[in-house]
């Protein structure tokens, strides 16, 4: 509670400051241009250009949004299924690769019952950011309402998951550890769930302890 | 293979195999906060409307999670271990686009 009355005062300040500097640019401003327009000319062109552009720039994106963001929900609606399902598909494919070459997966969450003498550990990790599309969030939320398991959440954050594991194990291999102990899987949001706006991803990050017989 | 890292081996199991710790020297920390600049966080906002991956942010919290291990590892140079077990990674969100990486372990003496 304290915390909210302080960060209010605090920003209703700053507003205060800022809304106290603009008056005064607005009216140096329009004194200036008011002696500009008598003269004429380069100067009020260049004044008009530094004051006004911010805003022309901030319109000309609002258009752009305004127009791109359906345009961009609307490819999401037809071809992000495909996208989600050929990327399960691809790691599915790398890790059977892995599997046939090893003979194994190299991955285990244990720590200690080595068969050989180990003479050589470090450290590896592998990450992947993986975001459900737009046309997914709107499936969620629906989903949502109804409760139950959201399945279309589940299916993204578990690709990312296989993703960055079977990165690992390529990390692993091409590092040249034999095996990789003591697997931990972690996973972050890129931001807060609460927030509105920002990107909404999940980060898998798995990291172990590889080790070479 | 990097089994050491200016001289320090870093592991995240609680011993390291074939060696025994002789001393340890208390937890170590590393941490950063990165961003990417704004032209990145527009092109991979733009790229999330779509889903899948997104491969600027992965490389970014690549970047700072090694950034944040060389500096648990310099911390554990100046503390004169030779090695940092059990280590652990913890991640936050600051602001949409910036996040933190903390790397921590316990510095120890090998043999």
């Amino acid at each position: 509670m304290v915390k909210i009355t302080e960060y209010s005062r605090k920003s209703f300040f700053f507003l205060s400051i800022l809304i106290l500097i603009s008056l005064i640019n607005f009216s140096v401003a329009a004194q200036l241009s008011e002696s500009e327009a008598e003269s004429g000319g380069l100067g009020s062109l260049i004044f008009a250009i530094c004051f006004l552009s911010p805003f022309v720039l901030l319109a000309v994106f609002g258009l752009l949004w305004g127009i791109m963001y359906p345009i961009l929900v609307i490819w999401a609606f037809l071809f992000s299924s495909k996208k989600l399902d050929a990327m399960i598909m691809s790691t599915a494919e790398r890790e059977a690769q892995t599997f046939a070459q090893l003979g194994k997966d190299p991955l285990s969450t244990l720590d200690g019952g080595y068969k050989k003498e180990v003479i050589a550990a470090g450290v590896v990790m592998a990450g992947a950011v993986y975001g459900p599309s737009h046309w997914h969030l709107l499936i969620g939320f629906i989903n949502n309402l109804f409760g139950g398991s959201v399945d279309i959440f589940q299916k993204v954050i578990s690709a990312g998951r296989a993703e960055s594991m079977q990165r690992l194990r390529e990390q692993a291999i091409k590092e040249g550890w034999d095996e990789v102990v003591n697997v931990r899987i972690d996973t972050a949001v890129m931001s807060p769930a609460t927030a509105k706006k920002g990107i909404k991803a999940v980060e898998v990050f798995v990291y172990g302890t590889g080790i070479k017989y | 293979m990097v089994d050491i890292v200016q001289g320090i081996m870093v592991v995240n199991t609680e011993t390291i195999p074939g060696k025994v710790i002789t001393e340890t020297y208390g937890v170590v920390s590393g941490s950063t906060v990165r961003a990417k600049n704004i032209g990145r966080d527009i092109t991979q906002g733009l790229k999330n409307i779509m889903g899948g991956e997104l491969h600027k942010y992965t490389e970014l919290l690549q970047e700072s999670r090694t950034e944040a291990m060389s500096r648990l590892v310099s911390d554990a140079m100046a503390r004169g271990a030779n090695a940092v077990v059990n280590l652990r990674f913890a991640t936050s969100a600051v602001t949409p686009g910036a996040a933190e990486l903390f790397a921590y372990g316990t510095a120890v003496k090998v043999e």
